[in-house]
């Protein structure tokens, strides 16, 4: 992975890094590639491909509502909030 | 404008689907609620979490693709869009990329003066909505009670070429989400919303820069934000200015489109397989299922309702844009009635009601048995048009049946001959200088006479009797 390449993902991530942190992240990121990269010698000639390990069935519910019982708990996790709204810095 | 010019409009079209919960969790799907009640660990993406597919909102998925004449995919599966707003908790919005629920499907418009046309579907998928977001001087407010609700997108191929087309395409769009049961369709509730895309060039030439419109909150302003686009580009195209490929907004108080302000870098959601839902697989009952739940689309509806009854072009427009209209037509035709006047009472009188009141008939207490019995008492001549349409008044402000609130009202036709034949003489006897002007030869005077018996009667003598008993009165 080039430097570039790995700014521009940075930058997709909203992640800001130093200079050093580029440098180290980057060999980091190449070493992980390298080692996904070694799968591609597996033959997988007339397998079809899975998403899953075991998929038997498919996995969906039924149209059902389900409210979450401590909603009130998920609000006090937030920093900051007005009323019921989460309140962040303006994004606009 | 250059009327050479070649243009292509597509349209992205979300439309917000009908099921009681939301697509991935099983928080409700309801609008209107407290900010942040309809929240759980999943549609906030709390580490750790499993989303969970909504059978309904599938099955919605595949009817629409369905009805669009879509190829429907035996496996679906889900993407995750990656990008970093507060509008989705999750850092992604969980879609559908590679492998959606339908793709390449045509569908024929009416549109009217300009003919009927195919226009054909890019594909259909589903995907979660985002939260909403109130931004304020110096913060942002999130409710996340939207993030996750069931959302399905259609993308159709560049295939129209006027505002017209693209405003008379969602309408006919909304009327077929509407048959199908699957949304609401209406954009100014925001429960469907369209962007539009448009590139103009030579004839030959292909496709132009794409221009991508955003912020219509209406069939019509789709139609004047293309309508603005047209002009703007093909002046521009053909002074030999340059077009950017940009995203304009509508402007609803201006009546024009605006760049929205450019981003630095270019969308680039790496897309990926969504790890934490294995696929979907249609299988064959899962399909007969979605075959049975098929409905006759709304341009088959228009047209058989013209050849089948033999309505007229305006009365079918009007019949076939409300389901339950339709189905009000049908059932008060099939108890008897005749296909015409029950088409000409819903084009007018009930039309007018629904005008004055603003409602949609599905809210009213009209029905097939009430309209049925209206139009019978007409028929038996035991109340005149004239009575009806009044009675057709109370149906909607008192819910109650006709025959009721015509012997409430004591509107039934007065066709006994002894008690008609005493207002005919009083008529007659208060009038003695135009029954001179008759015997004198202007029989023209016989219809005002008419319509003294009716005023004195209050609109219920019946007709046909009180004129033979005039006849027979003044010879
Ligand atoms: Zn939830």
């Amino acid at each position: 992975m080039e430097q570039d390449e790995w700014a521009v993902t940075a930058e997709l991530a909203a992640l800001k890094l130093s200079e050093g942190e580029k440098k180290r992240l980057v060999k980091q990121a190449e070493q992980m590639r390298k080692l996904y990269l070694s799968m591609s010698s597996a033959v997988v000639d007339n397998l079809e491909p899975t998403t899953h390990a075991s998929v038997v069935k498919n996995r969906v519910r039924k149209d059902e509502v389900k409210p979450f019982k401590d909603v009130d708990t998920l609000l006090d996790a937030s920093n900051e909030l007005d009323d019921r709204f989460f309140l962040i810095p303006n994004v606009l | 404008m250059n009327s050479s010019l070649k243009i292509f409009i597509g349209l992205e079209i979300h439309i917000h689907l009908k099921t009681e919960s939301k697509m991935f969790c099983p928080c409700s799907a309801h609008y209107g609620d407290e900010p942040n009640t309809n929240i759980c660990p999943i549609c906030l993406g709390y580490p750790g979490t499993l989303p969970l597919l909504n059978e309904r909102a599938i099955e919605h998925g595949y009817l629409v693709a369905r009805a669009l004449g879509c190829r429907l995919s035996n496996r679906i599966s889900f993407a995750r869009k990656n990008y970093f707003y507060p509008d989705m908790p999750k850092n992604y919005q969980i879609s559908q990329h590679n492998h959606p629920v339908g793709i390449g499907g045509t569908i024929e418009v009416d549109f009217n003066d300009l003919g009927a046309k195919r226009i054909r579907i890019h594909n259909v998928h589903l995907e979660e909505d985002a939260g909403k977001m109130i931004h304020a001087n110096d913060a942002t407010l999130l409710d996340y009670n939207r993030a996750g609700y069931p959302l399905l997108e259609i993308v159709t191929e560049p295939d129209l070429s006027r505002g017209e087309e693209a405003e008379l395409f969602l309408r006919d769009f909304q009327r077929l989400v509407r048959y199908l049961k699957v949304s609401d369709g209406n954009m100014e509730e925001g429960s469907m919303k369209c962007d539009a895309n448009i590139s103009i060039n030579l004839p030959g030439r292909g496709l132009g820069t794409k221009v991508e419109l955003k912020n219509m909150n209406s069939p019509r302003f789709v139609r004047l934000a293309l309508g603005y686009e047209i002009e703007r580009q093909s002046k521009l195209f053909n002074s030999g200015g340059e077009i950017v490929q940009e995203t304009r907004l509508w402007n609803e108080n201006r009546d024009i489109t605006l760049p929205m302000r450019r981003k630095e870098t270019p969308d680039d959601y790496r897309y990926f397989p969504e790890p934490d839902m294995p696929s979907f697989v249609s299988n064959a009952a899962f399909l007969k299922r979605i075959e049975n739940q098929l409905v006759e689309l709304p341009l088959a509806k228009k047209r058989r309702l013209q050849s089948e009854y033999d309505l007229k072009v305006e009365q079918a427009e009007f019949i076939h844009n409300d389901i339950a209209m339709v189905t009000l037509f049908e059932d008060t035709v099939k108890s008897g009635a005749s296909a015409r006047n029950v088409a000409a009472w819903l084009s007018s009188d009930v039309r007018k009601l629904l005008n004055r009141d603003k409602r949609t008939l599905a809210d009213t207490p009209l029905n097939a048995s009430r309209f049925s019995s209206l139009l019978t008492l007409v028929d038996q001549g035991r109340i005149s048009g004239k009575i009806a349409k009044n009675v057709l008044k109370d149906i909607f402000s008192e819910d109650a049946d006709p025959e009721s609130i015509v012997e409430k009202k004591g509107w039934f036709q007065i066709s006994d001959p002894n008690e008609l034949g005493k207002i005919v003489d009083q008529v007659v006897s208060q009038n003695p200088d135009v029954i001179e002007i008759i015997s004198g030869g202007d029989s023209k005077q016989k219809s005002w006479l008419m319509g003294e018996i009716m005023r004195v009667s209050n609109g219920k003598a019946a007709p046909e009797l009180a004129k033979k008993i005039l006849d027979e009165r003044i010879g």
